[in-house]
């Protein structure tokens, strides 16, 4: 029988006896593709008190059916394992984008499972069907990019590859995997890899993935690009007036910030004006995401050479420059991302900074420096928190007092004072290398708390964004969201990484549009108005669900949720509304069969409820809990604390209100089908999602809500 | 002396009547150190600086001009999924009749592991007499009557002599039809150009661009 979708294979590969099998992958399609597959093979086959650095735990790497096929944003995958950093230790996922992904589908493989653990260094060689291990002792210490080159031109130009870093190898809990650019899987991965003595894997696939209906899911993708998909995070609207154009930002600030005018002053051949892009055209719709202007405003321009991002996906989100001031200290200058590790490392420089050659440039200059030095080493920055532990230990004296006075006195603070770029990438090195105590920042904000003594109330902070007593910050939260956000902020192992919201409130577009087009599915009252929050009611829940549920299944499809759901779109002929039907479209001309958005939803919230069941069971495990309400679902008192010349629910603040969150809580719970005084799913829910085994599992363990 | 001959050649005969014969004359060679006229630099989406760096190639199609501008190329292989979605009903990079995948990651010292992001989609040139047709055992390769070359799917046997012949071996024999995908210029990769880096530009529109206006 054909298969449409999904390439048909699961590779396992064990590193302790060199096995290499293969596995049908339909035997997990009910679990879809990604994290589905993550949770239901950790779930079968690693004991939930495994150590992460064990020979036992596993990392399981996995794309969805529709990566591979072409649909606009899919070029991503998923890697799920055990937190090592993380209040409970239970199941985190890391999400990676890059073009790796379509090679390994196009090998024949959905997934990868690795287990085991190799004596020596080694790395994974995928070439087509032929899959072998091979020594990576000469790669093994040296930084991904030299590590992803070097494999490259070793095995041949039509291979890909993705590595961890120094950190990774040296078993640094805050570690990550680069590919391409420095496309990043985070969550700690780069340590789990580096248990392992694997350094990464590269891939050739030459083979051709198979649709159901290719003249339909042509038709599907063209109608998305024409209609739906607007700029970065999908902003519907340009940052500023365009002639076509309705609306803009009235900020004059979003994701879509290409404009006549704006563009990339190193591209080969000089100036390359991004210029306006119209609805309806497809060639201009790479100039829509200028990341480079939206981060660091016009001088961004000044040292881009292109921008870059993830297979089959015509959002351009990676803003690639070439820093010339970075060679005076003999750094690299060739740097890309497109999230925290360009826009947040001024966070090391408590005292500030200063520019460099131009008026305003500090900052990008920095953040390049940075960038490059953490995706090199493979260091995960936990969405900042490792820069603001830093910031806030160093400015409070703690720091000081913490570590012995050689070890403080050869630190370069002279760099620091004074700005220089080398001092990120000291830091860095020092955390990544393990040198020092200082190196203990790289255990994560949980294991830190404990190992330097800084209590409870450390994470009671402002300034330091922590969501929960977990570990993990917030990421857009209540202050873009409301309660909603709040909400599936505190469900994660990490942090949440959900745009369904933010998306369509920081796009630019007018509230009352927005809030109708939502509110039209979701009920009255399930959108407020930024900054001025009512109390908490049902279309909220129902907002909440559909969007912590939505975020699984763009990591099981594998979809970008920077990106989708298409909720809005910038077409003034649709009414700016988009398609929320539009991934059962997509499945529908992918596998041939009939999806509708409620088979969606159905196997999201299965997946969801398999990373809620495995997370009762793990803080059943390593915290003696049998209430996720009180135990995990946990909100940091600063939420509620922080302005504290205002009111809850007065116009200007975001700060939440404690009883009104307990009511939120509950709703969600209901909406969830969970026990509303545990937080942990009924035997009714599980089953009504084929999960009635983890609701026997649930009772054996006595977690089961009665 | 002769430099600035063959410069002022050149430029007389992009700004004067084009034909597809006399574009053949320019056809795969950098376009650098050519002065391109305003109307046409703006219907090749490129600026003379860009000519001037090389980023620009032009080829000579029986349909138009295929221009392919590297600087532009952000690496998305939506040319890739494009023409393999449309012709083999099926997605792929290795069969694909644009080849941009093969650049991406490492080309002769460039790429996106060199550091430098510089990649471009290889493109079938269309060849007036296609060494992938006249090395074909079975003569499968045929011109159809506006001069696209096809490949004749009942007479490939699969053989590779197509892709070896190639000097670019841009034709692929597809590992499950056993058949040599050759481009067709269906222009889907074009089309479906995110930035415009690759664009098939009509010869009736490359012709009224060159000629002179009356106002001119």
């Amino acid at each position: 029988m054909t298969i449409y979708g999904w390439a048909g294979k699961i590779l396992r590969v064990n590193f302790t006896t060199g096995s290499i099998t293969t596995e049908d992958t339909m035997k997990y399609k009910d679990y879809i593709g990604g994290i589905g597959i993550g949770y239901k093979v950790i779930y079968d086959e690693v004991p939930l008190d495994t150590h992460p650095y064990d020979e036992a735990s596993k990392i399981v790497l996995a794309m969805g059916p529709l990566t591979g096929t072409g649909v606009p944003c899919s070029g991503r995958l998923s890697m799920t394992f055990l937190s090592s950093w993380t209040k409970g230790f239970s199941v985190v996922d890391a999400h990676m984008g890059g073009h790796i992904s379509h090679a390994l589908k196009y090998a024949g493989y959905d997934g990868i499972i690795f287990e085991g653990k190799s004596e020596t260094p080694v790395y994974l060689k995928i070439d087509d069907d032929k899959v072998s291990i091979e020594d990576a002792s000469h790669l093994w210490g040296k930084g991904t990019f030299e590590a992803n080159r070097i494999l490259v031109e070793e095995n041949g130009s039509d291979f890909d590859a993705a590595t961890i870093g120094p950190a990774g190898e040296n078993l640094v809990n805050m570690s990550c995997m680069i590919t391409s650019v420095g496309n990043a899987g985070g969550a700690g991965v780069g340590a789990i890899f580096g248990s392992k003595k694997v350094k990464g894997f590269v891939v050739r696939g030459t083979g051709s993935l198979k649709v159901a209906d290719p003249k339909g899911l042509k038709e599907v993708s063209d109608y998305m690009l024409r209609e739906l998909v607007g700029g970065n995070n999908n902003h519907n609207v340009p940052a500023v007036p365009q002639s076509w154009a309705e609306y803009s930002a009235p900020s004059g600030k979003n994701r879509w910030s290409g404009a006549p005018g704006r563009g990339w002053h190193k591209a080969e051949g000089g100036f390359v004006d991004m210029g306006e892009q119209p609805v309806g055209d497809i060639d201009k719709i790479g100039y829509r995401a200028h990341k480079g202007h939206f981060d660091h405003g016009p001088i961004a321009d000044k040292y881009m050479v292109k921008v870059g991002g993830c297979s089959s996906c015509p959002i351009r989100c990676y803003a690639q420059y070439d820093i010339d001031p970075l060679a005076e200290y003999d750094l690299p200058t060739k740097v890309s991302n497109t999230c925290m590790p360009i826009i947040y490392q001024s966070a090391w420089y408590p005292e500030g900074l200063t520019d460099f050659v131009d008026e305003g440039d500090a900052n990008l200059v920095i953040c390049g420096a940075g960038a490059r030095a953490v995706d090199d080493y493979g260091l995960w920055d936990n969405y900042g928190n490792i820069q603001r532990d830093f910031n806030y230990l160093y400015r409070s004296g703690i720091l000081k007092e913490k570590l012995p006075e050689e070890e403080w006195n050869s630190i370069p603070w002279h760099w620091m004072k004074e700005g220089d770029p080398r001092f990120v990438v000291d830091i860095v090195r020092r955390i990544s290398l393990k040198e020092g105590e200082i190196s203990k920042l790289g255990l994560g904000t949980y294991l830190l708390v404990e190992e330097w003594d800084l209590g409870k109330e450390y994470f009671d902070i402002e300034y330091l964004q922590n969501v929960t007593y977990n570990g993990y910050p917030k990421h857009h939260s209540s202050e873009d969201a409301w309660q909603s956000g709040l909400l599936y902020n505190i469900m994660y192992n990490r942090d949440c990484m959900v745009h369904h919201i933010t998306n369509f409130v920081q796009s630019g577009s007018p509230y009352e549009l927005y809030k109708k087009i939502l509110e039209e599915e979701f009920g009255e009252g399930a959108v407020d108005k930024p900054k001025h929050y009512t109390p908490m009611n049902r279309a909220k829940a129902r907002l909440a669900k559909w969007a912590f549920i939505g975020k699984q299944w763009h990591d099981m499809a594998t979809l970008c949720n920077w990106m989708y759901p298409m909720t809005l779109s910038p077409s003034k002929e649709r009414g700016y509304k988009g398609d929320l039907e539009l991934d059962a479209k997509y499945m529908t001309a992918v596998t041939g069969e009939n999806w509708t958005r409620e088979d969606v939803d159905l196997v999201s919230e299965r997946v969801t409820n398999m990373l809620r069941v495995i997370t009762a069971i793990s803080f059943h495990i390593h915290e003696g809990s049998t209430n996720l309400r009180e135990d995990h679902d946990t909100i940091a008192a600063w939420v509620f604390d922080k302005e504290p010349d205002f009111e809850p629910f007065e116009a200007g603040t975001v700060k939440m209100d404690r009883e009104d969150m307990e009511v939120a809580k509950t709703m969600f719970y209901e909406e969830m089908g969970w026990d509303v005084k545990t937080g942990i799913p009924t035997r009714e829910t599980l089953e009504r999602l084929g999960l009635g085994y983890m609701a026997d599992d649930l009772e054996a363990r006595g977690l089961l809500p009665a | 002396m002769s430099e600035v001959k063959k410069e002022n050649k050149i430029d007389k005969l992009l700004n004067q009547e084009m034909t597809r014969r006399k574009f053949m004359k320019i056809s795969g060679k950098s376009l650098a150190g050519l002065t391109v006229s305003a109307s046409l630099l703006s219907l090749f989406g490129c600026t003379q600086e860009q000519v001037d760096s090389g980023a620009v190639s032009l080829w000579t199609t029986p349909t138009g001009l295929l221009v392919v501008n590297q600087a532009k190329c952000t690496g998305c292989q939506r040319c890739e999924i494009n023409c393999t979605v449309v012709n083999d009903g099926m997605v792929s990079s290795h069969t694909s009749r644009v080849k941009i995948t093969r650049n991406l990651m490492s080309n002769n010292g460039h790429g996106t592991y060199q550091d430098d992001w510089v990649y471009y989609p290889d493109t079938c040139r269309q060849c007036d007499v296609p060494a992938c047709g006249e090395a074909c055992p079975k003569e499968a390769i045929y011109a159809d009557d506006k001069g696209v070359k096809h490949v004749d799917e009942a007479k490939c046997v699969g053989c590779g002599a197509c892709v070896e012949a190639c000097p670019w071996h841009m034709p692929t024999i597809h590992p499950e039809t056993r058949k040599s995908t050759k481009c067709i210029l269906c222009g889907a990769c074009a089309e479906g150009c995110v930035t415009g880096a690759l664009s098939i530009v009509p010869w009736d529109a490359v012709t009224a661009a060159a000629q002179p206006t009356r106002k001119n």
